[in-house]
């Protein structure tokens, strides 16, 4: 209970449980990030542009290593532009070229028209670095709550708190 | 001197940490020196994962993904080696331990376990292994289990006296500094000699006595709160 404030010792040792949790999630994501070489390797689909194939929710697991292989047409790919923070989940349709210079064009399966609409002012293809990495697998609807938590952010600063005040008052 | 803070006695985990909290107070006033090398070991680990990873958060925030692959490489190496040192720590070294101390004499060194209340039994299990300070080598190891009921009252206030008579009663260290403790043990144990613990025979305490102690513990004012059947004080 609160009482253990009165413990230099224990008020550091019910801190450092805290921050280990908080450490703990950020240091496996950022694990997970070097060895996917992705800044973000695991995404959620915020569009119905892939339907069939992925829907608004589904959580997307990324790799970004051409071992074996470079990204080849009819590979979905997730990229981000500049100037554009939310990265797009998208399929590569054609392909000029080879290596980190290839140009790639991407398009929706669920999209009318390619992506050159979406791309950055005067940028007419996608090269290498923009891409975040190939989705290598998913979970479907799972990411549907973040989904929720970012369209109403009152449900974040709700969870903060009673996860907040459940650590407070937990000592086991 | 004890917690006039109330917990609820439905709360298991509470009544172990409470009781594990009394003990530092009562082996401390004997005159023990207590060792914080445990905790502190295990806090110097803590927040040196801590202090990598915010670190590591700092330079991703500051410069990106990209140009920090390496340092963030070394960094999530570094915290996990930092991480499995504590857990090795807390499991193999630490054990669970709540007082580690040596006696006034300094002859003798204690280490006091409580173990995690499994369960639905309201039982404090605590095992007390007392070892030459000299030369390390461990003299008894004695297991104590107790219903919590024997230093709690029915509110859920903590009685240090009967607590501190089970502690003096069963470990020899512990009897050796608080004579008097020892001795009211030995008059309420007539007959259970030694290091069995007979169930049955609680601490000698009754409800009633419990809150009749609590109430000589407590401020004048307090037990005059108690008398007016738990109405709030006013301010």
């Amino acid at each position: 209970m609160l009482s253990s404030l009165g413990n230099p010792r224990q008020a550091a040792a019910q801190l450092l449980n805290f921050g280990l949790i908080i450490s703990t999630a950020f240091m496996m994501w950022k694990g997970l990030s070097i060895f996917t070489d992705s800044s973000s390797p695991i995404v959620v689909v915020l569009s119905g542009s892939m339907e069939p194939a992925m829907q608004r929710g589904d959580l997307l697991v990324l790799w970004n290593r051409n071992i074996w292989a470079e990204t080849a047409v009819g590979d979905i790919v997730v990229y981000s532009v500049k100037g554009k923070d939310i990265p797009i989940v998208h399929r590569v349709v054609r392909k000029f070229g080879v290596g980190p210079k290839a140009k790639l064009l991407t398009k929706g399966d669920n999209n009318h028209s390619d992506d050159t609409e979406l791309y950055a002012k005067g940028q007419d293809f996608l090269e290498r670095e923009n891409i975040l990495g190939t989705v290598v697998g998913y979970v479907p609807f799972v990411g549907y709550v973040t989904i929720m938590l970012s369209e109403h952010p009152w449900m974040k600063t709700a969870m903060l708190g009673i996860m907040g005040l459940v650590v407070m008052l937990q000592r086991e | 001197m004890s917690q006039q803070e109330k917990i609820s006695v439905y709360n298991l985990a509470d009544l172990k940490n409470t009781t594990d909290d009394a003990i530092p107070n009562y082996l401390n006033s004997l005159g023990f020196t207590q060792s914080h090398t445990l905790s502190d070991v295990r806090l110097g680990l803590g927040y040196l994962a801590l202090l990598t990873a915010a670190a590591c958060f700092a330079w991703d925030y500051q410069l990106g993904f990209e140009a920090t692959k390496l340092p963030t490489a070394a960094a999530v190496a570094l915290y996990a080696v930092l991480n499995t040192a504590l857990t090795v720590w807390i499991f193999f070294v630490e054990r669970g331990a709540v007082y580690v101390g040596t006696s006034p004499d300094g002859r003798a060194r204690v280490r006091l376990t409580s173990a995690s209340v499994r369960g639905a039994v309201p039982e404090y299990r605590l095992t007390a292994e007392v070892s030459d300070a000299a030369t390390g080598r461990v003299r008894e190891t004695v297991e104590v289990r107790r219903g919590f009921n024997a230093w709690f009252d029915a509110a859920g206030r903590f009685v240090a006296a009967p607590f501190q008579v089970v502690l003096a009663g069963q470990v020899g260290v512990i009897g050796q500094a608080d004579p008097k403790r020892r001795e009211a043990a030995a008059a309420e144990g007539k007959g259970t000699t030694g290091r069995v613990v007979d169930e049955s025979v609680s601490a000698g305490y009754t409800p009633e006595m419990l809150a009749a102690l609590q109430g000589a513990e407590a401020t004048g004012a307090e037990a005059e709160a108690g008398k007016k059947g738990g109405k709030r004080r006013k301010a």
